[in-house]
């Protein structure tokens, strides 16, 4: 690639993309296989907030995917983050299962709110609840705000609409912190120690994944699987580096192009 | 020279439009409970010679229901003074020939009775309160994006309400989230939309200079009504916020204790 350095860093979406729920995308286990034999770095990168990470770990593992918990970047982690560094006590809603990942966070008497994708959570008293705190002055952390994402029986509502939702009734702005928030992707290289320009991400959210990472100076590959749409890529601007079928041939064109 | 301020424009008034809910009574439990004095202060007006109406966004029971409703609380009000975002959406389903999925209140169902529902072509979402649901909102959010070319339809476009338990989510919070998912935008139907505040002028057959708005959200009643042309008060009841007298886009007209104060001030300026 003219006026890009070698490729360092793969970043790699989850759900939608390696798989869809308890299925995985045909041929992406031996494309990932592949991929981990050239010399890049492989992180994976996701706003699965109803998952902690080790779920997310289990899961993978179970579908035969070769991959270490610490090469899981997620949205919680980054919540987390935030929460102690700002010392907040958070009203969590967020899945039973992402707790794990807040473990030892104090939550009496919250004064701050966390909205992840939270189906069980987001009725009406718990989202009044959440508003009349926020309206007291209690901040709104998005863990992420996609819109929607796809189930086995169809496409449901994700975070992102509950958030502008409460956004719209106290007059606030939410922080987020997931994807396509450019400090989130420039956090989940942190460790990798590469630049966003030494980078590329594979995603099957055009908004979230593809532009979110080269607005932060990623490249970004849409693959066509899990919540794709016919015409997804032309929702955003520019338009993805490349969009192709699925995973594995995100790889070939890495692999072929990019190193 | 005519006194276009408040309270001196009230001199020159020759109707006035009444917010329900947070103005007259505070909805909760039961029937919700009457705002002290406003009973009084309906009464006056109506023996004034003002002409009367009440514009709502309520849409968590039929008209006759909710108007039964503020009889009980000893309100002195009927039917035809009332005017309820449903019927104005049913009028809008006729005219454009769609077929509603309906996200609303249990309550509200009867008003659509009549109306077609089979293999929906829009989607109307109404101030559901606890069936704005996980579940009823994603069945809402499917059929929307299943649409070609998707209409949402919101029955007001509120923030929040105050109950006699606290503070609500209101309906619009909820339109927000669906305009979010499906990346499009609702129309409204109800406060502050002109053509509903127009359509509660002409059953006086008023301009809009003759006409005061009193209610209790700055936003829908005030703003709404001032942007339509007439003068609106707000009444430090109901979802009443002091911030809201520092709002950077909307300035009442003027500021009231209650809808009391608000009739006692119109009346005097009147000499009646």
């Amino acid at each position: 690639m003219a006026g890009r350095r070698a490729l360092k860093a793969v970043l790699i979406d989850l759900s939608g993309t390696l798989h869809i729920e308890d299925t995985a995308v045909p041929g992406a286990q031996d494309a990932l296989n592949r991929l981990r034999q050239a010399s890049v770095a492989v992180k994976f990168v996701t706003n699965t907030t109803k998952e902690s990470k080790q779920n997310l770990l289990e899961r993978l593992q179970h579908l035969n995917f070769n991959l270490h918990e610490k090469e899981i970047f997620t949205s919680l982690s980054a919540a987390r983050s935030l929460l102690e560094q700002k010392q907040l006590r958070p009203l969590l809603l967020v899945e039973d299962s992402a707790l794990e990942d807040f473990n030892g966070i104090d939550t009496l008497e919250p004064n701050s709110v966390v909205v992840g994708l939270a189906p069980d959570h987001f009725n009406y008293q718990t989202l009044n609840r959440a508003f009349r705190l926020i309206l007291d002055g209690a901040p709104l952390i998005a863990i992420h705000k996609a819109r929607y994402y796809k189930q086995k029986d169809g496409l449901a509502l994700g975070p992102g609409p509950f958030v502008t939702g409460l956004e719209y009734a106290t007059d606030c702005k939410a922080t987020v912190v997931g994807k396509p928030e450019k400090s989130f992707f420039t956090q989940a290289l942190t460790d990798v120690g590469c630049s966003p320009s030494e980078a590329v991400m594979i995603g099957d959210d055009a908004r979230d994944d593809v532009g979110g990472a080269q607005n932060a100076g990623m490249l970004g590959i849409l693959v066509k699987t899990g919540k794709y749409r016919e015409g997804d890529e032309n929702k955003i601007n520019p338009p993805p580096h490349l969009t192709c079928d699925s995973f594995p041939d995100a790889v070939e064109h890495i692999l072929q192009n990019l190193l | 020279m005519a006194d276009t301020g408040w309270p001196g424009c009230a001199k020159s008034l020759k109707g006035v439009i009444l917010d329900l809910c947070g103005v007259l009574y505070d909805s909760g439990e039961g029937d919700g409970v009457a705002i002290t004095g406003s009973i009084e202060a309906v009464k006056k007006l109506k023996a004034s010679d003002l002409q009367l109406r009440f514009c709502t966004n309520e849409t968590q029971a039929t008209r006759d229901k909710f108007v039964a409703k503020l009889q009980r609380l000893g309100f002195d009000i009927c039917v035809s003074e009332v005017f309820p975002p449903a019927p104005a959406a049913i009028a809008v389903l006729k005219e454009r020939r769609l077929r509603p999925h309906l996200l609303v209140h249990d309550g509200l169902l009867p008003e659509f009775d009549s109306v077609d529902k089979t293999n929906p072509n829009c989607v109307i979402i109404g101030d559901a309160a606890e069936h704005f649901s996980y579940q009823n909102l994603n069945e809402a959010f499917r059929v929307l994006i299943g649409l070609e070319k998707p209409v949402l339809f919101s029955l007001g476009q509120g923030r929040y309400y105050k109950e006699t338990d606290g503070l609500k989510l209101d309906v619009g919070v909820y339109m927000k989230a669906l305009e979010y998912a499906c990346d499009l935008k609702a129309e409204v139907i109800g406060k502050p939309s002109t053509t509903f505040f127009q359509s509660v002028l002409n059953d006086m057959g008023l301009q809009p200079h003759e006409a005061l708005m009193i209610g209790d959200d700055l936003l829908n009643d005030v703003g709404g009504a001032q942007h339509c042309g007439m003068k609106g008060v707000q009444v430090r009841t109901g979802k009443y916020r002091p911030s809201d007298e520092m709002h950077p886009t909307v300035t009442a007209d003027g500021t009231v204790d209650n809808l009391a104060q608000a009739v006692d001030m119109i009346l005097n300026q009147r000499g009646q």
